[in-house]
């Protein structure tokens, strides 16, 4: 499996390739997979890669700092609980502030993509 | 800032935990692929395997997941802290010395400081304090006289630079009517005295100025302390009344607090109405100052032109006997102080040295421990670290050094303030005010900051020189050799011994004044003798003869108890100063001019006072008791006044004196006697004139009864008291001291001064002893091996000594002629402060400079020594 880092340059981008996140990226989308219900870091990372459709690789040496940024700007907040397999793991769950952040960074990123698609779409 | 402090506590408190929820979380997560794996059916150690595999780098998440909690620059300075800690605690005994160095220098210079805040520096406690000017009379002769009553009634509604003034005194009553008479201490004011104080009554009223009026009822304003502890706190007593000297005072109104105008603590405030005579006669004086608060913009000099203007308007409108009398006027601060700013200004100069000789030593135990260092500098310079980072570390050592021992220094400063505080005079005002407050702290803080500064920079100095090949080459002490490292050290050491010879020498001058002082012949015998003060309340003793009677009877009681010698009364005992003082001339001389009517000390003494005090008397008779209201007016005089009229003391008996000069009224008295000198203002003052009157012909009901006793005076304390109050208990004692201690509390604040000093000077001694052998010593350290190649090829002990001890020879003297210098410049300062000796006393210069010369030769004498024993083999083999 190839190793994929958070940051990319369009030349970088190697064909057939899983899809590397763009900067700033990972932590919408775990504000996002946080929106119906708690996770812990494992659940999340198993939530994209499925999302996606196996298209984004979610590295742990980005996530887990993502999640202490986030954990930081009081975005989400964490507790430890026993999952339906009966293991520990640390739960992560929206916070009111976090909600309203994942509102606005929505709108933000459909605005950003619908763009890129015009831009890129064929002529005609 | 939330985000901020978060951060603060995750990097500070919390980082532990954090590291150890990550590993959990992380294992956690392991778990999780680890089932997954099983559930696909691997074996337990694949699926263990290839869950890390899965996983990725665990470190790497761990270091990048810390990167997010962390404050680069803050963590770095908590690791420049945690090394500058490992490196202090790694050198104990150095650090030991630098800590202790500070904190003597920081702790003496905050204690200091705070006592110099309290008295000098702290604005007054009213409001627009720097603005109240304290107001007198001056004339040819004296200066701060009293001011009339007409005087400042004119000074008051004709000056122009004034916003308001208000008339003060301080007189004694005698409290009778509930329980025991207690003597009491009013101020006596005008109205306007409690708004220029800033005084507020917590119950009733002020004064007004229908108070002054003298028809009206006399009214009292009493103080929070003195309603609580006298009059229980009642709280209906404004309306009562209280008797003082047998008149009724109606209570008016109880003040918030004293504003603590007068030194002593006053009881209550009665209005200032003036006498008859007074209030008619413009050379009536009483024994009121005045306050003036200075208009905004108006300088002390116009103000003094402004009143000065006014009084030569009187003195043509007015002309009298006082014509040439001007305005003495002083601000409030400066007037309090006096010369008082000459000493502390002394003391923080010498606390100041010793500050100095602190900087000095540990800048040099810096310097020679940063060669030493030079090494471990080299290493870690060679294992990559900047010299940015390397010049940090050590300013953090530094500093925090430097704040540890100013810490220490504020804890010693506050032991020290408890010291002041039991052994300082009380003659200052204000120095029981000195705490540690907010300036003094900043003061500290800012000191123990500059010294760390200026500390850090030693190492600073000499780390950017260092040359990395040729270190690591060489010996591990380094060799010392730097060529700026050499001068600073020798500078060092001149520096410290001037600095302690300075105050070698000043604090020697003071210690020699203050032995002379105590050595002073008081002119009489001070052992064996209790001074018994007393004021006898008006009522009943009105006029003279219940007074004469009562002392009569005291006298008489008092000499029929057993261990009595002799007993006798005088006005005014030697120490208690200027109780009274007058023009006056003698009459079969020809009349000076009237600027030239010399003053002199006016006294009251009986019949048996000279011999009661062993004073001797150098011609004539003494005073006898024979000598009444209706006998002829006789005086004694003391030799001062004799020795300036008459060559022969023996020559001025039947000569006669006119009271008050030639200009004013006053009896003439004949001279029946001549006293020899006492030291009537204290034990390191010189003679003044004076004149004994018979009490008998100058009747004054507060007299000190002196009682010369067979045995130790003191045991004779309760039996006077039982003797007082068998003839009047309505008599307060004002005091009942031995004579030894109205002398010696004249010197009080000499030795609190001396005291200090001393212990500057010593503390002085043992700093530079200690820095000059701390550089000495390193210098034999780096001069080993060459010292045992000198040695191999023959040298003695004696050419060693020679060759060595001639360079801490050469240092000493230079810093001897520096310090004596320095000693020659402060004995200019001294100038008031000495007594009984010459400012340039050569014991004292010459003892200094010993002592000074002791210091090096101690501080060198164990280094030397030891390069003596240096073993020339065993050196050089260790190269």
């Amino acid at each position: 499996m190839p190793y994929i880092g958070s940051v990319s340059t369009v030349d970088e981008l190697p064909d057939g390739e899983k899809l590397e996140l763009l900067q700033g990226t990972l932590e919408v989308l775990i504000l996002r997979s946080l929106k119906l219900e708690a996770n812990h870091a494992y659940g999340i990372s198993q939530f994209l890669q499925q999302q996606s459709d196996s298209e984004f690789l979610v590295d742990n040496g980005s996530m887990y700092p993502a999640l202490q940024r986030l954990l930081q700007r009081e975005w989400i907040s964490a507790e430890w609980k026993i999952s339906p397999n009966g293991r520990r793991a640390r739960y992560y769950s929206l916070t009111q502030a976090g909600r309203k952040q994942l509102v606005k960074a929505t709108s933000k990123w459909e605005r950003f993509a619908l763009a890129m698609a015009r831009i890129l779409a064929p002529e005609g | 800032m939330r985000r901020w402090w978060s951060k603060v506590t995750r990097a500070l408190g919390r980082r532990r935990n954090l590291a150890d929820e990550l590993q959990q979380e992380m294992d956690a997560h392991l778990q999780f692929l680890m089932d997954e794996n099983l559930e696909r059916g691997m074996r337990p150690e694949d699926a263990r395997a290839v869950a890390r595999r899965e996983f990725g780098n665990m470190t790497r998440v761990r270091e990048r997941s810390y990167h997010s909690w962390q404050f680069p620059a803050f963590e770095s300075l908590v690791q420049d802290v945690r090394y500058a800690a490992r490196g202090i605690w790694k050198a104990r005994a150095f650090s030991l010395i630098v800590i202790l160095t500070l904190a003597v220098g920081i702790g003496a210079n905050t204690a200091i400081f705070s006592a110099v805040y309290a008295v000098l520096l702290k604005p007054l406690p009213f409001p627009s304090g720097e603005r109240l000017v304290w107001l007198g009379e001056s004339s040819a002769k004296a200066t701060g006289i009293s001011v009339t009553w007409l005087n400042y009634e004119h000074w008051r509604t004709e000056n122009r630079s004034f916003a308001s003034m208000a008339g003060f005194q301080k007189m004694d009553f005698t409290l009778t009517g509930r329980g025991q008479a207690v003597l009491t201490r009013a101020g006596v004011v005008t109205s306007e005295f409690f708004r220029l104080t800033g005084s507020h009554p917590i119950m009733g009223r002020l004064f007004t100025a229908s108070d002054e009026e003298p028809q009206t009822a006399e009214t009292v304003v009493v103080t929070q302390a003195f309603w609580v502890k006298t009059l229980s706190a009642d709280p209906e007593i404004v309306g009562k009344t209280i008797t003082l000297n047998g008149t009724a005072y109606i209570v008016i109104g109880v003040l918030a607090r004293d504003p603590k105008f007068f030194l002593q603590p006053i009881d209550y405030y009665l209005p200032l109405r003036p006498s008859p005579a007074q209030a008619s006669k413009r050379d009536a004086h009483g024994g009121m100052h005045v306050l003036g608060l200075l208009k905004p913009g108006f300088t002390l000099a116009q103000a003094r032109s402004d009143v000065d203007t006014i009084m030569q308007r009187l003195a043509e409108a007015d002309p009298g006997p006082e014509d040439d009398h001007r305005v003495f006027a002083e601000f409030l601060s400066a007037e309090q102080t006096g010369d008082l700013g000459h000493v502390f200004v002394l003391l923080m100069a010498s606390v100041c040295l010793v500050m100095i000789l602190a900087c000095a030593n540990i800048g040099g135990l810096l310097l020679i421990r940063m060669t030493t260092r030079a090494r471990e500098m080299a290493i870690r310079t060679a294992i990559g670290a900047g010299r940015s980072r390397l010049a940090r570390m050590l300013v953090t050592e530094t500093v925090l050094i430097s704040l540890v021992g100013g810490g220490l220094g504020i804890l010693l400063a506050g032991l020290g303030l408890r010291a002041i505080e039991v052994l300082g005079p009380r003659d200052i005002p204000r120095l029981s005010e000195a705490s540690l407050n907010v300036p003094v702290l900043s003061f500290a803080a800012a000191l123990t900051v500059a010294v760390a500064l200026v500390c850090s920079l030693v190492p600073m100095l000499s780390s950017s020189k260092v040359n990395l090949a040729i270190l690591l080459k060489e010996s591990s002490t380094g060799s010392g050799a730097s060529r700026i490292g050499h001068v600073l050290r020798g500078g060092l050491v001149i520096a410290e011994i001037a600095v302690a010879l300075v105050l070698l020498f000043t604090s020697g001058i003071l210690l020699r004044s203050l032995w002379a002082a105590e050595a002073v012949n008081p002119g009489f015998e001070s052992g064996h003798l209790l001074a018994l003060e007393l004021q006898l309340p008006p009522l009943p003793y009105k006029s003279d003869a219940p007074i004469l009677d009562f002392y009569r009877r005291l006298e008489a009681e008092l000499r029929a108890q057993q261990g009595v010698e002799s007993v006798s009364e005088v006005n005014c005992p030697p120490g208690a100063g200027d109780c009274n003082d007058w023009w006056y001339s003698v009459v079969e001389r020809p009349a000076l001019r009237r600027e030239d009517v010399p003053l002199t000390l006016v006294n009251m003494a009986d019949g048996a006072y000279f011999q009661t005090m062993r004073i001797p008397l150098i011609a004539g008779r003494a005073l006898s008791d024979e000598d009444r209201a209706g006998t002829p007016a006789v005086a004694v005089i003391n030799e001062e006044i004799a020795r300036a009229w008459w060559k022969d003391p023996r020559s001025a008996i039947g000569q006669h004196i006119k009271v008050g000069g030639p200009y004013m009224k006053g009896p003439v008295v004949e001279i029946v006697g001549v006293a020899a000198d006492v030291r009537q203002f204290g034990l390191d003052s010189s003679s003044a004139p004076e004149i004994y009157f018979p009490p008998a012909q100058r009747v004054d009901g507060a007299m000190v009864v002196m009682i010369r006793t067979r045995g130790n005076p003191e045991n004779m304390d309760a039996a006077v008291r039982r003797t007082l109050a068998s003839i009047d208990g309505n008599v307060p004692i004002q005091s009942l001291k031995t004579a030894d201690m109205w002398l010696g509390a004249t010197l009080q604040q000499r030795r609190f001064t001396t005291l200090l000093l001393v212990l500057f000077a010593g503390i002085a001694v043992i700093l530079a002893s200690i820095g000059c052998y701390g550089v000495f010593n390193f210098w034999i350290s780096c001069r080993r091996q060459e010292i045992a190649i000198r040695m191999a090829m023959g040298a003695g002990t004696i050419a060693i000594l020679r060759r060595t001890g001639r360079q801490a020879a050469r240092l000493g003297v230079i810093g001897l002629v520096a310090g004596l210098a320095g000693s020659w410049g402060a004995s200019r300062w001294l100038n008031s402060m000495v007594f009984g000796v010459s400012i340039h006393d050569p014991v004292v210069f010459v003892s200094a400079v010993l002592a000074a010369f002791l210091i090096v030769l101690l501080s060198a004498a164990v280094p030397l020594w030891r390069a003596t024993q240096i073993d020339p083999i065993e050196t050089l083999h260790e190269a």
